[in-house]
């Protein structure tokens, strides 16, 4: 019985824990490697990457990789740097993610708490949005694009991954206001409340951890998408995504790897921002109405 | 006409009716309950009065204004809800103003009414707090205030104190009939518990099955129920129901039954009424009450019509304030409510005292009350 007690959940053997520790402990440096690379490189001199080592820290230390891919690489004809792109790529996302997250939380508003016949059928049509490959809506989005003449502009990005997102986000929405108790909406509607009185006052204060999920997953799908962008985005207006792609596969001159890994670093940030600052709900609204609490 | 009128109320659902022809009219300072097993169109009914529901076919009105179609924010009710849906954002002096503030009532004027009702239920303390940091009884009375700072004409109440635990479903139970006491509002209320039903009520409506099975005064319900359902449903524990065979003699109807060590047992029913006469030698089921079969001492001394039968005792169950007895009577096992220090012991022969004034025959095919 004594023996026994050694051998709790709690108290794992000392050997079976370092073990542990020390597997997670590798794995953690495999997976933090390509960060690792992409960052000391970011840091040398062009020369010290094409004279190999490319696990070394830098020799002589230095911004101006960053500075180049940020105010001067050469994107395309002009020598522009990301700088331009990057605003391209707000400007962009912020209107997309806000819009298909507030339509997509008045959908699944309006699905679970204001039931009419063929809701489910409706919702499931919705659905379909999630499994659509991108290649398939490439020529009839270019098409209803040309029609509404947004093409090549920022707004037609924002409409395309509006359209797209909705999907996903109604999907959260509903599931997450589907376990919202109904009797909270009659009480409101006793009150005297009305629709969008409901919706701003009573469900949308209460849907913070969903509302953070949706931002995540739209935000970070926006963010790196490269095919609408390059597709429906044509030179000025291009996002992030597209203007990394041009500094990295230009055919001309010499490879600046420092630059181009600077360049992808800085393309990253903003999805990697959005997960440390929100990342903490992100579970937590996966998980919201899994368990009674 | 009454102050709150149910006429022919019906629902479906598709072809499926629920809910068929209930008629109820409501005085005004009533304190009406709906009590039912779940499933039987209690909480249906009360949604259809809050606007919660439509009605299929027939009229609700309240203070003769017919409600059909009316918004529910319109028809000036309240309701407190089974979890009483207190909105988990706002602090609780949000949550009671929310609805003034909803129906367009100035800042100052909706708090004077926030403050006097947070007097009454004595939630002062408790108004910058959110819902969530407070007790279940805490939360019954914000989901009470909010519904007493509208002025309605009528509450609704659905099966409010269910989420509570035993002692404070006691406790909430007082506080409600002195708040009706006090306010001399207009109540309907919707529970699954009978002794909820018995307590509150000024009126009950016992409904199964989408029917209003018995409308009537807790005292009527408890002493002459309408028919076997409302029989057994009213009442813990419940009405002994015991198949006797009807022997009309010379002056005198008898219910005529049989115990397992005693032989048969004649029971005089206390008035010799035709309808009762019209079932001679036939079989009905006759209804007593636990507390109509006692001990002869502790028999009912004001009753003219004590009839005395020897059968043998099964099984003691004292519960502190009475002891129940088990006896077998006609087959079916019957239960007595004696007073705790009645002499009783299992395996005695016991001379049970059971006062007819109070035994209820049925018809076994109609399972209605024989008049």
């Amino acid at each position: 019985m004594a023996q026994a007690t050694q051998d709790t959940a709690i108290r794992t053997g000392r050997v079976t824990r370092t073990l542990i520790y020390l597997v997670l402990l590798l794995f953690a440096l495999f997976y933090m490697l390509p960060l690792y690379v992409m960052v000391v490189n970011s840091l040398k001199p062009l020369d010290e990457i094409t004279g190999g080592g490319m696990m070394n820290l830098p020799e002589m230390w230095t911004l101006e990789p960053w500075r180049k891919a940020w105010s001067e690489a050469q994107i395309g004809v002009e020598p522009t740097g990301l700088k331009p792109y990057f605003w391209n790529s707000i400007q962009m996302v912020v209107p997309a993610v806000a819009l298909s997250t507030v339509l997509g939380a008045l959908n699944g508003y309006v699905l679970t708490k204001w039931r009419f016949k063929y809701d489910t059928i409706l919702f499931g049509l919705m659905l379909f949005a999630c499994f659509i490959p991108f290649q398939i809506v490439l020529i009839p989005m270019a098409r209803v694009l040309g029609v509404l003449g947004l093409a090549g502009s920022v707004w037609g990005l924002v409409l395309v991954h509006l359209v797209y997102g909705i999907g996903f986000t109604t999907l959260y929405f509903r599931n997450y206001y589907a376990v919202f108790p109904t009797e909270l909406v009659r009480a409101a509607q006793i009150d005297g409340a009305g629709f969008f009185q409901i919706f701003w006052r009573i469900l949308l204060p209460s849907s913070g951890p969903i509302a953070v999920v949706s931002v995540i997953w739209q935000f970070t799908n926006i963010w790196n998408d490269f095919l609408f962008g390059a597709s429906f985005a044509a030179g000025d207006g291009a996002p992030m995504t597209v203007a990394l792609n041009n500094l990295v596969q230009s055919s001309t001159g010499v490879k600046e790897y420092n630059v181009h890994f600077a360049g992808a670093i800085l393309a990253a940030t903003p999805t990697l921002l959005v997960y440390i600052v929100a990342g903490r709900y992100f579970v937590r609204g996966l998980m919201a109405g899994s368990v009674k609490g | 006409m009454g102050f709150l009128d149910i006429r022919n109320a019906t629902k479906s659902y598709g072809a499926v009716e629920v809910l068929h022809q209930v008629d109820i009219a409501v005085e005004e300072g009533e304190f009406l309950v709906l009590v039912g097993p779940s499933g039987c169109g209690k909480s249906t009914l009360l949604n259809m009065i809050a606007g919660l529901e439509d009605i299929t076919s027939g009229e609700i009105a309240i203070k003769g204004n017919v409600v059909n179609g009316v918004h529910p924010s319109k028809r000036n009710i309240a309701m407190v809800f089974q979890s009483y849906a207190l909105y988990p954002n706002m602090t609780v002096a949000q949550n009671i103003t929310f609805g003034l503030e909803m129906h367009g009532v100035p800042k100052a004027d909706r708090d004077t009414a926030m403050q006097e009702v947070a007097k009454l239920l004595q939630i002062e303390q408790l108004l910058s707090r959110k819902p969530g940091q407070l007790s279940g009884g805490q939360r019954q009375r914000v989901a009470m205030g909010r519904a007493l700072v509208r002025d309605p004409d009528v509450f609704l109440f659905d099966e409010p104190l269910s989420n509570l635990d035993a002692k404070l479903r006691v406790d909430m139970r007082t506080e409600i009939k002195k708040l009706h006491q006090k306010l001399g509002t207009t109540i309907v209320y919707v529970t699954h518990d009978q002794i909820e039903a018995m307590t509150l009520s000024t009126r009950i409506a016992v409904m199964n099955g989408g029917y209003v099975q018995q409308l009537g005064t807790p005292k009527e319900i408890y002493d002459n129920p309408a028919n076997l359902f409302v029989a057994s449903f009213m009442g813990s524990p419940s009405m002994n129901l015991v198949p006797v065979t009807v022997r009309a003699e010379a002056n005198a109807i008898y219910a005529v039954t049989t115990t397992e060590s005693n032989g048969e047992i004649k029971l005089a029913f206390p008035e010799p009424t035709p309808a009762l006469k019209a079932y001679d030698g036939q079989q009905i089921t006759l209804g007593i009450r636990p507390e109509a079969i006692t001990d002869p001492d502790g028999a009912d001394r004001k009753s003219t019509h004590v009839e005395t039968l020897r059968a043998q005792v099964e099984v003691t169950e004292p519960a502190g304030s009475d002891t129940f007895v088990t006896c077998h009577l006609g087959g079916t096992e019957c239960i007595a409510r004696m007073r705790a220090d009645a002499d009783v012991a299992p395996g005695q022969v016991f001379d049970f005292a059971v006062n007819m004034e109070k035994a209820v025959p049925f018809d076994p095919r109609s399972e209605n009350r024989i008049f």
